[in-house]
């Protein structure tokens, strides 16, 4: 058996590394899955913690949106609360009409809500189809969350329009809806352009101004009767 | 004269077990709040979107409830439920690549107390599988009715029913990928034991029983 192995590993000491090859590498240790407690006996304990945990995890997202420009929360830990607490906000702001009887602002409120999610989801699928490699709920959860700026924008609008109609007002109004929609493109294509390669970029992210700035001429033209 | 029946070295079983946890492992369903609470949003989502004009006259309200109710439906189902009545739980995971996996887990068979029971996986399989079908009831007859607004809402029920439905799926097939040879060898298990309830004398029929539990 020695004889056998002997010409295996005649040449090793041949062999030698010079300083200049870089010898590196990386170790990827798979990420740790969220430990629920699989045999938790108290249901209500779980349930609370799992409860808790779901809303802080909401709750940054919405900081990061709104405070930090890149971040990995949104993009590896995403869901889809934030997008449909948001839409469903946006949805009850832009309603018009009165409330009693068929005109009671029905189909607004579903305009809004098709718009959005369909959007999203051609966005999405525009992405993916360009090659980028960001997954298609994670893409969801971006644009979802980025809405929030446009949200502050309407709750200012409608607050300067308690102050009643004129062209101060309305000046105050476009420039509010413009910086907030400036904000959303931003926050969204910091995430969705790194996904891209290089040459698709601007093909990518041309959808994603083109989705806000429909919600923001939603917003610009809302007139409450 | 009863010492000289028992004898000092037999062996005298002592029960440890407390009452409540003997109680509690004989009960035919040991998660009362989950199994209620599967059923809850499930079926007053559909219950509301079916009376929604008795209730209110604003679509509005009814919309927004019932997408409440379908989203905590799906969070309940996905996170807490299907965990404590069957065992079995899905979620997705992003590793440092960026790449995007969904992971499967089901929970060996176990005798441990906490346990479910086959009454409450009856329970969760049939909420499972008969809402999604009603919701897809819904959907025909939006569409058919002309009722549009509607359907925004009933798509999203589908969907977000569909999802907890395939996702279960997958993790109760576990190893197995091939769907048709999974619903081959289900198929051919019910067929069996139809005919056996004709036929009792027909053997090997228990090893067929045994492997669907």
């Amino acid at each position: 058996m020695a004889e056998a192995e002997e010409p295996l590993f005649v040449g090793l000491s041949d062999i030698s590394i010079s300083q200049d090859i870089p010898i590196g590498g990386e170790i990827t240790i798979p990420m740790r899955s969220h430990t629920q407690e699989f045999d938790s006996s108290t249901l209500n304990e779980s349930v609370r913690n799992t409860i808790m945990h779901d809303l802080k995890a909401v709750g940054k997202k919405f900081m990061h949106v709104l405070y930090s420009r890149k971040s990995n929360t949104l993009l590896r830990d995403w869901d889809l609360w934030g997008p449909l607490i948001l839409c469903v906000t946006l949805a009850l702001m832009l309603q018009r009409g009165t409330v009693d009887g068929e005109k009671d602002g029905g189909p607004q409120f579903a305009e809004v809500f098709v718009i959005v999610w369909f959007g999203a989801v051609t966005i999405t699928l525009n992405s993916k189809l360009l090659g980028g490699n960001i997954s298609f709920f994670q893409s969801l959860c971006v644009l979802g969350y980025c809405i929030l700026p446009l949200i502050v924008a309407m709750m200012i609008c409608r607050l300067v329009l308690l102050a009643g109609p004129g062209p101060v007002n309305f000046m105050i109004w476009l420039f509010v809806v413009a910086v907030m929609f400036a904000w959303s493109v931003i926050a969204s294509t910091a995430f969705l352009a790194d996904s891209q390669p290089p040459n698709h970029k601007i093909l990518a992210v041309y959808p994603v101004f083109q989705f806000y700035f429909v919600i923001s001429w939603m917003i610009l033209t809302f007139t409450p009767q | 004269m009863k010492q000289a029946l028992v004898d000092d070295t037999e062996d005298v079983s002592l029960d440890f077990c407390n009452e409540e946890e003997l109680a509690f492992s004989k009960a035919k369903i040991r998660h009362p709040l989950a199994t209620f609470f599967h059923l809850f949003f499930r079926v007053s989502a559909i219950v509301v979107y079916v009376c929604c004009d008795w209730f209110s006259r604003s679509f509005v309200g009814c919309f927004i409830t019932v997408l409440l109710l379908l989203a905590f439906d799906f969070w309940s189902v996905k996170n807490v439920t299907g965990r404590l009545m069957v065992g079995l739980r899905w979620w997705n995971q992003i590793d440092e690549d960026g790449k995007s996996h969904w992971i499967f887990e089901a929970r060996k068979v176990s005798e441990s107390p906490t346990a479910a029971t086959e009454a409450e996986a009856r329970i969760f399989w049939l909420g499972l599988v008969v809402c999604p079908g009603i919701w897809t009831a819904f959907f025909f007859s939006t569409l058919f009715s002309l009722k549009l607004k509607w359907l925004a809402l009933v798509i999203a029920g589908i969907s977000l029913q569909a999802a907890n439905l395939y996702g279960y799926i997958l993790c109760k097939m576990g190893g197995e990928s091939d769907i048709s040879k999974v619903a081959a060898s289900f198929l051919s298990q019910t067929v069996f034991q139809t005919a056996s309830t004709d036929d009792p004398q027909k053997p090997g029929l228990d090893v067929l029983e045994l492997r669907q539990h």
